[in-house]
This record gives C-alpha cells, structure tokens and sequence, in this order.
C-alpha cells in the first residue's frame, strides 16, 4: 500500500500546512472552541525531507515555521501523502491515527483537538 | 525506529503509576474482595490475591510488547485490528468498551449504597444518590473539567495508605461483636477465588493509553509493574481483613469496606472508609469517562460508530458521547440496585476482562509469528509458548468466571456477556458496514476531486 502512494514534495506540504492554518484561524468554531488550546506541533515526514512547526496559541494558528523548531507538545510524523490528506481535508487525522498512517507522540487529548480543528474547518461543524 | 524527542508535558514514572494503580484501584474491588471470602478461608485469602498477582504479571509482559510496537491511546483496537479479522477485532473492541461503563455504574452504585447506609437511609435515597453522582459526574465531564495529574496522584496515594491503614488495624484488631469470622467456615473454591483475584488487578493496563506521553519506552511497562506490587499488597492485606472482621452476612452488602472500618475502628473508621470509597471513585470517573468518551470519539470519526458520537461542545469535549456513558452507566447502576445482582457485576467484569487478555495473548502470539523481526522495545518472557498457554488459561477463566456468582454457579453472567457480545456483533455485521461504505464513499470523492484540483494547477505551472 505504502508503495502507491506518491510522495507530496516539501514546497506542497508546505502549501498544504498554511492553506490549513488561514481556514483555522479564519474559522469562528475554531477560534471559540479551541481558545483553551496552546500547543507546539512538530510535523515531519518520514518520506520527504520536510518537517515544520506549527505553533497554536489560545486558539490561534502562527504562521508555519520550516524545520523543528522548540521543544514540542504533540509530535505528528507519517508519510507526505498521509500527512497532506490530513491538511488538504480529505483525511482526518484520527482516521490516519488509528489506522497507523501517521504515529504521534504527546497527548491523545492535543490530537484530539488537531482531529476538531481539521472537522471545524473542513465539515463545518 | 524513530528517536524519541523531548515533551513539553510529559507523564513521568510516578505519574505513570498512579495512573496504573489508580485504574484498577475501584470501589468494586471491594465487593470482589467479599466475593472471593466466599470462597476461601479468610486467613487464607491473601494466597488467591498474591497468585493473581504472579500470573497478571505475565499479562503485563503481553501488554508491555504490544505496548512497546505499537504505542497508541487507541492501543487495544489497532493491536487486534493487527492481528485479526477487521469486524472480529471491532466486536471485541465494543464489547471491552462495556467494561469501563460497568465499572463506572458499579462505583456509582457503591457509593449511592454506602452513602445511604452511612445516613440510615432508604434504597430510593441510594437511587438518587446514584443518579445525582453519575449527573455530576457527565457534568463536570462536559464542562471540560478533568483531575489534574498530581491530583490524581494525590487521590491514588491516599486510597491506598488509607485502605492499608485501615486493613492493619482491622487484623490487629478483629471482629470483637460476636459475629463468627468466615474464616472459620473453611469453603474451597479455589477457582473461583483466583478469577476474583484477576479481577481486583482490572485496569491496570490501561495506563497504556498513555504510552504517546512518555519519552522513555520503559516507563509504562514499570509503571505496570509496581502498580501490580502496590495492588498486590494493599488488596492481600484487606482481603484478610475483610476476612477475620466481617461474617458470611456482611460480606453479602454493597459496602463490606464500611463494615470492616467501623469493626476496627468505630464510626470515624467508617467515615473514613466511605471518604476512601469516594476517592476511588473520584479516579475511576475521571478516567473512564475521559478515556471512552474519546475513544467513542475516535471510533466515530474512524466512520465505525454513528457520526453524531464526534460532536464537540464549546469546551471541545466529545459531548453526545459523555452523555450516552453518563446515562448508560446510570441505567445499568438502577438496574443492579433495583435487581440487587451487583455480584453478577463483578462476574461480568472479571469474564470480559479475563476474555481481553486471552485475546492480547493471542495477539502477541501471532504478531511474533507475523513479524517475528518488528522491533520490540520490550519482549514479554516466555515467548509463543507462554503466550499460548496465557490464551487458554484466560479463555478457561472467562468461562468461570462467566458461569460463577460468588460460591455458587450461575448462568447470569454468561447470558449478560453474551447479550453484549450479541448487540456488538449485530451492529458491526449490519450497520458498521454502511458507516464504512458511507465513509468510503466520500473519501474517494475528496481525492478525486483533490487529484483534478491538483492536476489543474500542474498545467497552469
């Protein structure tokens, strides 16, 4: 299965991340919900040579940072394709998770919220 | 395998630990405890405990394994999924989940009952005590409020030394009222005591939800292991004490810990116990409802449970699912007050329990055939043979325990297990197959319309 998949190149996972950030920060369920949440995310992938943070304050996205930056609360890593699907909207993240396409270190409550963030901003919970 | 990296908010070993002990630390314990005296010799009592202990260790090592290749919060459905037929895994999945709402109901139960008999009440009281702390309970849940780690540490902490305490006296100072003590009625259902010694240790593997928050694969499986220590000692303890203080009669009430507190140490020894009982509680809610309410979570938004399990509330609580717990453990606590079958519970439990780990072994068993070379952070001793014998010697027990109510056999709880393996595996046969499809269904069209979206933007490059 893993060999079908086609790697998604670091520029478009990038791409991928940012485009996910503005919906989140643009959504109103996200920015009520999650106003609680603070955490660092360290994504990287297993395929590709990309890895970023992405650094979530009160509720509110930062602009994604290339490279591992910080020590983080939640660590996502899966391959590009995996972890693009989850950005794009068309997987979500606790599906990935509980079939073993991603692995995630931190705790199930911040992968959690990451799963409500992509389901606010892309079923418009 | 993947460096492990350093975590903001990591769980530590202590931490780790009282999650274990805490877990397993439930106010049905008790009522096990009472159980297994009717079964034993009460100076004798502590030999099933310790013995359970010994053999649980085997299913921590099955645990720890399963634990180390694969660390997930959602550990018990990914290793089954491994290791077995999809729908087959999902049947067990939904059936252990049964567990943690019996344990639940059974807490609420207790201390409804306790609480009652403390204020010389009636069971209508108990009722609405049961009721009003289950509404509490899915309320605080809901409202996003949950045990801070060294709260849940302190709480753990202080059940234990204050069960042990009271345990002490109470050998030290047994039954002076007249009544005959059980251990001098010299019963001999060794089987039976040792199922119930399995049970006292329930929930101690559950600490491996937790297993993403440690940086240190070694933690949890430590965690595990002096967690069976601490449990070994303070339940082999009050088992006897519950023994040389309490008579056959007690040992049938809902609140055995109660009596044996205000046996050796008065009214405020009772008081005390009841506080303990309430602690005890204070963990079993906090964890059982955050932990499946997320789980229902999970497997809803998988598409194997009903999409409206997925809701979140303004506080990003799972809430249709902390509600559907909440009443459902408030409905199965009413019927066990009403129908008095509290120990067909303990049964019940101990038989999906000891079912779980037949079914671990057996996953350990055939991963180590599978993927004999998949990295092992930790390798359960004994290898394929022992995991094999672990497979029938725990299938054996749920039949025992299935089939037992106290001394006496019984067919209640094998037809309440059944009843919910029967509704578990009609819902995975008819509905979750729709779910899936449904699921299916729109994923492909999201790729495919992602596959055209990203193509188009190929040739305008």
């Amino acid at each position: 299965m893993a060999d079908e998949r086609e790697s998604i190149p670091a520029d478009e996972l990038l791409d991928a991340l940012g485009d996910y950030v503005t919906r989140a920060n643009a959504s109103p369920r996200v920015r009520k919900t999650l106003a609680g949440w603070s955490c660092r995310i360290h994504v990287t992938a297993t395929d590709e040579d990309a890895s970023y943070t992405l650094v979530i304050d009160t509720g509110t996205a930062a602009p994604v940072t290339e490279g591992l930056v910080g020590t983080p609360d939640l660590v996502i890593r899966g391959h590009s394709f995996d972890l693009a699907e989850i950005f794009w909207g068309d997987a979500n993240p606790v599906s990935n998770y509980m079939q073993g396409a991603i692995t995630t270190q931190g705790r199930a409550e911040d992968v959690m919220r990451l799963d409500a963030m992509a389901m606010f901003v892309f079923l418009g919970q | 395998m993947t460096e492990p990296v350093r975590l903001n908010r990591e769980l530590s070993q202590s931490g780790a630990t009282a999650i274990s002990t805490g877990l397993a630390f439930a106010a049905i314990n008790f009522l096990a405890i009472a159980q297994l005296l009717q079964n034993v010799d009460a100076r004798l009592a502590w030999i099933p405990v310790v013995l359970a202990g010994v053999v649980m260790l085997a299913v921590r090592g099955v645990f720890a394994e399963l634990d180390g290749m694969r660390p997930s919060a959602a550990g018990i459905r990914v290793w089954l999924a491994q290791a077995m037929n999809g729908r087959v895994a999902l049947v067990i999945t939904l059936t252990y989940m049964t567990t943690v709402v019996l344990v639940v109901a059974a807490d609420a139960y207790i201390i409804g009952e306790a609480v009652a008999w403390a204020l010389q009440a009636s069971q209508a009281v108990a009722i609405g005590l049961v009721a009003l702390l289950l509404a509490l309970a899915t309320w605080i849940n809901l409202r996003g409020i949950k045990l801070a780690g060294r709260a849940e540490q302190l709480a753990t902490f202080t059940a234990v030394v204050l069960t042990l305490l009271v345990g002490v006296v109470a050998i030290l100072h047994p039954s002076t009222d007249g009544t005959t003590p059980v251990g001098t009625t010299g019963q001999s259902g060794w089987v039976q005591a040792f199922v119930l010694g399995i049970f006292i240790y329930v929930g101690f593997e559950w600490v491996t939800t937790n297993s993403e928050e440690v940086t240190r694969p070694a933690i949890i499986p430590r965690a595990m292991l002096m967690a069976l220590g601490i449990l070994a000692v303070s339940w082999a303890v009050f088992s006897v004490a519950m023994g040389v203080t309490l008579d056959n009669a007690d040992l049938t009430s809902a609140y055995p810990q109660l009596l044996v507190a205000q046996y050796a140490l008065g009214q405020g020894g009772m008081l005390l116990m009841l506080a303990v009982t309430a602690l005890t509680a204070v963990n079993t809610f906090n964890g059982g409802f955050i932990t499946l309410s997320r789980f229902m979570y999970a497997l809803a938004r998988e598409g194997t449970l009903p999409r409206r399990l997925s809701t979140l509330n303004d506080r990003a609580v799972p809430s249709v699912a902390v509600v559907v717990l909440g009443v459902s453990s408030l409905v199965l606590a009413i019927v066990v007050a009403v129908s008095g079958s509290f120990a067909v519970m303990v049964s019940v439990g101990a038989a999906l329990e000891t079912g779980i780990y037949a079914s671990a072994a057996y996953v350990v068993w055939r991963l180590r055939r599978r993927e004999p070379d998949a990295a092992r952070p930790y390798r359960a001793r004994g290898g394929r043979p022992l995991a094999l014998t672990l497979v029938v010697v725990f299938a054996l027990l749920t039949v025992v325990a299935a089939t037992s109510v106290g001394a006496t056999t019984s067919a209640a709880p094998l037809l309440v297990v059944l009843g919910f393996a029967v509704v578990a595996t009609a819902y995975v046969l008819l509905v979750v197959p729709r779910l899936e499809r449904r699921e299916a269904e729109e994923l492909a069209a999201r790729r495919a319309a992602r596959a055209a979206q990203r193509a188009a933007r190929r040739d305008d490059a």
